[in-house]
Parts: structure tokens; sequence; C-alpha cells
């Protein structure tokens, strides 16, 4: 643009002559952008690392035995015209797993790259040196289900594979087994409703940490399928499919498409966690909340400057015009200034968050004892908010100001001071 | 030939706060190479009518041409930028911009107009405040150039896009009789030897009589002429 530049050193020669204010003014952008940086990789990196956790300690998908709504009673489908409530419904006393359940493992494995496990979960008495406790066993197939989640990272003193050696062999909780005063490698009488009996081995432990997530429910154990449904009594009956899905961002459009086709409650890792992750949603918000505030502030500080350089050069602008630079020059000249400050204070932030997700990184954290590496985002995308929203904030900062520049009147000021 | 200004019967009245007019049906024109001086007491309207002249200023009726061409239905834009090529602008005070030095200063118009490269502007520059005396004081900023000094730095930038006519308010007013001497004969040159139209408002009686014409004001209207 012809004669763009003409105006480029106007505006810096104005901010060279105000340096105080000119840093000032820099300083608050650039602090709002580097705690924008901070804050924002902190907020982002541990929502990313939970929802990880989230996703890798559980299957993505798990379908249960269960309908979303009470089965439809044979009354009202006799009667279909008539008016008909029922009450007081006493279920026969059907025996519950999935039916067909080869069918829907075979159908969660067509996905492409999915893992998907057969289980039957159920509850039973755990007895050990004259202690009682309940546990909900499942029974898993321990070559898959080591594949489904990151259970094996949580074992201590054994393998999900030692159950295959062992078929007597049961996984407890830590918890469970100080409760118990058991240890591993000792044995405990397991019995179920079903009236059967069977003394089980203990080859691991699960330790309840936060990776172990869906596995380390307090009272969960773990045994082999086929020495569960023995215990059942329910041979060759699975109650739930645990699914493994190359992408979870696909586990809920998964969940609602085996839903629809096999009835039975096919529930989502996002549906499982559906209150937690709406909470994170409000930790957004409140975090762009004051993200915003940060650099309203900052925006304040260029309205000033900008003003103050207008208030102070309402001389130069009526020579400028009388020279020939017309309202449009005026205005660029001021809308470059908050610009430049904007541009430069970002560029500060950007230095600035980069130290302090540096130093973050480094800060000597412990957690239980264990050293505790904080999980920082430092994507771009950050940078480009950032940057982005404080150069929108301090053009429309420098907006009125520059409008009002333009609008002095050149024959008003020579006048008063001619 | 066209005169380089023509005003015709031009009337400026301010309605706020209470009716005043400023400048009352003045008509009159301004040669290629000739030098006029607008005078009267104070009060008499001589700046405003100056305003309107170099398009500053709206008259709110009558006519102004410059260069013969009707300026009353241009659009804002325009008339700056007849300013910027063909007028030049010298107040009483010099009104520089301080954070320039007086190279930058003159550099301004030319650079806003964009016809010459970076170093011919620059060059232009050097050489109009060389004829204005100040070869050595280029790169001062105004802060350290004495009332006479600035002056010739604001006459060189009203000079910079080599403008037809140069318009100056009290432009003497703040200068001993030695820098007084050196602007009367600079406007001079400019008009005779260059060809330029220079008017020139002002009270300093030695100015007056130094132009080719005197126009005389009274209460917003032109009573007289030389
Ligand atoms: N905005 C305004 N509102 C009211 N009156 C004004 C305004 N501006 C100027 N005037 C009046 O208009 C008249 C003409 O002003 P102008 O500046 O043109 O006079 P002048 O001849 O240049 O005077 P001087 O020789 O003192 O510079 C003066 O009486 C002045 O007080
Ligand atoms: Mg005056």
């Amino acid at each position: 643009m012809k004669g763009l530049m003409v105006l480029l050193d106007v505006a810096a020669a104005h901010l060279l002559m105000r340096v105080r204010q000119t840093v000032v003014a820099v300083a608050g952008v650039g602090v709002g952008v580097g705690f924008f940086l901070a804050v924002s990789g902190m907020m982002i990196g541990s929502q990313n690392d939970f929802i990880k956790t989230l996703i890798d300690s559980a299957p993505h998908i798990v379908a249960s035995d269960e309908q979303r709504s009470a089965a439809r009673q044979p009354a009202l489908d006799a009667f279909p015209q008539a008016a008909v409530t029922v009450r007081g419904v006493r279920p026969q006393d059907e025996v519950r797993g999935l039916k067909d359940w080869p069918a829907l493992l075979a159908d969660a494995r067509a996905i492409p790259g999915a893992v998907a496990a057969p289980t039957l979960v159920g509850a039973v008495a755990v007895r050990f040196a004259g202690r009682t406790e309940a546990v909900s066993l499942n029974g898993i197939d321990p070559r898959i289900e080591g594949k489904l989640a990151k259970i094996e990272e949580s074992l201590i003193g054994g393998r999900l594979i030692d159950l295959e050696a062992r078929p007597d062999g049961i996984i407890v909780t830590r918890p469970m087994a100080d409760r118990l005063g058991a240890h591993v490698g000792d044995t405990l009488v397991v019995s179920s409703s079903a009236g059967t009996l069977q003394r089980m081995r203990i080859v691991a432990l699960v330790d309840p940490d936060a990776r172990a997530g869906f596995y380390a429910g307090d009272i969960a154990g773990y045994g082999l399928l086929r020495t569960a449904q023995v215990l059942f009594a329910r041979p060759n009956v699975v109650n739930q499919i645990h699914v493994r899905l190359p992408n979870p961002q696909t586990a809920e459009r998964d969940a609602a498409r085996l839903e629809a086709r096999w009835g039975y409650k096919w529930v989502s890792w996002e549906e499982r966690s559906r209150d937690i992750l709406n909470l994170l949603v409000v930790r957004d918000v409140i975090m762009y909340a004051v993200i915003s505030a940060i650099l309203v502030v900052a925006s304040f500080g260029i309205y000033t400057a900008v003003s103050n350089s207008v208030a102070d050069k309402r001389r130069d602008i009526a020579i400028l015009r009388a020279m020939g630079f017309t309202e449009r020059d005026v205005q660029v000249i001021f809308l470059a200034e908050g610009l430049a400050v904007g541009l430069i204070g970002v560029l500060v932030g950007f230095g600035l968050g980069t130290l302090l997700l540096e130093a973050l990184s480094h800060a000597p954290l412990t957690m239980g004892g264990k050293p505790l590496v904080l999980p920082l985002d430092r994507g771009l995308r950050q940078y480009a908010v950032a940057g982005g929203a404080s150069l929108v904030a301090a053009l429309i900062a420098a907006w009125l100001p520059a409008r009002k520049a333009a609008s002095v009147d050149p024959v008003e000021i020579l006048r008063g001071a001619a | 030939m066209t005169p380089l200004i023509e005003a015709n019967r031009v009337s400026r009245t301010l309605a706020d706060p209470e009716p005043f007019t400023l400048v009352c049906d003045a008509s009159l024109s301004v040669a290629p190479g000739e030098m006029v001086a607008i005078v009267g007491p104070s009060g008499c309207g001589k700046s405003s009518l100056l305003y309107l002249l170099g398009l500053l200023d709206r008259p709110t009726s009558g006519s102004i041409s410059i260069d013969g061409r009707v300026t009353e239905d241009l659009g804002e834009a325009e008339r700056t930028h007849i300013r910027l090529e063909r007028i030049g602008y010298v107040f009483q005070f010099h009104f520089l911009l301080p954070e320039l030095t007086a190279l930058a200063n003159v550099a301004l118009p030319m650079r806003r107009l964009a016809r010459l490269t970076g170093d011919q502007i620059a060059e232009r520059a050097a050489a109009l405040l060389e004829k204005v005396g100040l070869g050595d004081g280029a790169g001062k900023r105004p802060e350290r150039m004495s009332g006479g000094e600035r002056q010739r730095v604001a006459i060189a930038r009203a000079l910079a896009n080599d403008p037809a006519i140069l318009l100056s308010d009290e432009p003497t007013g703040n200068l001993d009789s030695a820098n007084t001497r050196m602007v009367i004969a600079e406007f001079q040159r400019l008009a005779h030897e260059e060809g330029r139209g220079v008017v020139c408002v002002t009270h300093d009686a030695t100015v007056a009589a130094a132009a080719d014409r005197r126009i005389h004001m009274l209460d917003g209207r032109i009573v007289a002429g030389d």
C-alpha cells in the first residue's frame, strides 16, 4: 500500500516518545498472554491426561444384559386400542445373560481394529480366616481382557495370564486383601448364590491407583470365565461384553449402533463418565472466563495508551490533516499503535508463557511420595488462541480512540493555537 | 491564465452556540506568480478565510475553485488530496511533529504522496532544507531549534510536494526582524521566480508592503484591495 510506511513510522515515533506508557501497556498484554498459556496449559494438560486415564482404564464400551426400559407387557400388545395399566409386575425368574452372545461378540469384533471380550459378572461371598467380604467376581478371558485396558500395569504380585495357568486363581483389590488379611498365594473360600462353593487362590492384587479405574472398584475380583460359569452354575452364559476401539472418539456412535441392533444396554465410556465430562465443561467455561478477564484488563492498558496518545497529539493530527493526510490515515496511525503494542505484548507473552510452562514442567512436585510430573498442554493451538484473542482485543481497544483521532477537526485546533 | 484560487462570494457562518458570521460574501482570486497579503484587525476573519481557501473548512455559501476546479461538490478524500498535492501551509506556530527530525518532517508530505522513491525523497528534503539555510540542521529535532529555524523547516515542508499554492497565517508573527526579512525574501522568490501563488495573512506592515497586492478585511468582509 502506497504511503502506508509513513503512517507506521509516525505511529512508531509516538510510541517511542512515550516509552514508559508503551512499556506498561506491552507488559499488560505480555503478562496476560503468558498466564493464559500457563493456566490453559495446565488446565488442558490435566484434562487431556484425565480423559486419557478415563479411556485407558476401562473398556470403551460395556454391553450388559440390562434394558434401558422395562420389558413391554403382553397385555399392552393384546389390547392395543385399550387403556391398559399394569401394576405390580412380578418378573419371571428369567435366566439372566446376553442371549446370542457369540453373535454380539462377533459383531463388536467386526469393527475394524476393535477388541471384544465376553465376561460373566456376579456376586460372591469370599471367606478367609473367619472374615467374610462380598466380591463382584468378573469371569474374564485373561488373554483378551489384558488387551482391553491397562489393568496389567496395576497388578502387583502376579500377572493376568497367571489365571490361565491356575483355573482356580482369583485376583482381588489390595484393600480387599488387606481387609481379609490375605496375601498373594493364600486360598479363599468363595461361595455363590447358586450355592456352589470353591477354593480359589489369590494370584495377584489390583493396586487401586488412578490407572486401574474401572478395574479397581473396591469389591471387584477377577477369575477365569470358565470358573465363574461353574461357580454361578451358568455354563456357557455371558452377561457382559467389553469392547476396546481403535479410536475412543467413535465409542458413543458405535455403542448406539450396537444397541439399536441387539437391544441390551451398550454403555460407552462417555456415557459412563457423563457427569465428570460435564464437570470438565464447567471447568473449561470457568477457565476461559478468567482468561478473557485477563485479556480484557490487558486491553484496557492498550486503550489508555492509545487514548492518551490521541489526546496528546491533537496538534499533530491537525497539522497532518492540513498537510493532506486523510481521516483514514490518522485512524490507521492510532490503530497501528494499538496493534503494535498488542503484537509486541503477544511476543513477550509467548516468551513468558513458554518460560512458565518450562518451569512448571520441572516443578519438584510429589503426590503420595511419588514424584509427580504435571501434565501440560504445550500445543500451538493455545499460542494461536492467546495471540489471536490478544490482537483482536488490541484492535478493539485501539478502535475507539483511533476513531476519535480521525474525527478531530483541524480548523478547531488551528484556531485555538494560532 | 486560470487563477490558482478563485473565491466567489464566499460566506462562512456558525450556528452554535449563537449565529455568527466569520466570513461574509468574500470574492478574490490569486494568480500564479503573485504574492497577496490579507490584512485587517484582529478577529476580522483572516484566518477563517485562509482555512476556506485551503479547503480545510467548507463555506456555507459561495464557491471556491482551485486550478479552475470547483471544490464544493468534492468529497473529503478528494479535497484532502488537493491539499496534499497543490497546497502548502505555513502557520504562525510552526507545527512540526516533535518526534521527528527536521528532515523527517519535510519528508512527510512526500512520503504520503509516494510519488518519489525513498532516496529521492531524502535527497529532495535535504535540498529544501538547504534552500532555507538549514543544510546542516537536517538531523535536529524541533525542540533543539530556534523559532526562526523551525519556521524555515515549516516552509520547507510546505514546499515538499512542490505545491502551486502557498498559504501562510502570520508566518513572521514569532520572528525577529532578520528572520522576518528572510521569510519575506523567500516568499517573494517563490512567487516571482517559481511562479507560485503565495497568500499571506499578516499583521506585519513590512510583510504587507512586500506583497504584490493587499486585501483588507473588516468584520468578515473584504473592504478594499489594491
Ligand atoms: N468556534 C468559534 N465560535 C465562535 N466564534 C468564533 C469561533 N472561531 C472563531 N470565532 C470568531 O470569529 C472571528 C474571526 O476569527 P479569525 O480567527 O478568522 O480572525 P483573525 O482575523 O484571524 O484574527 P487574528 O488576527 O487575531 O488571528 C473572531 O471574532 C473569533 O472570535
Ligand atoms: Mg488569525
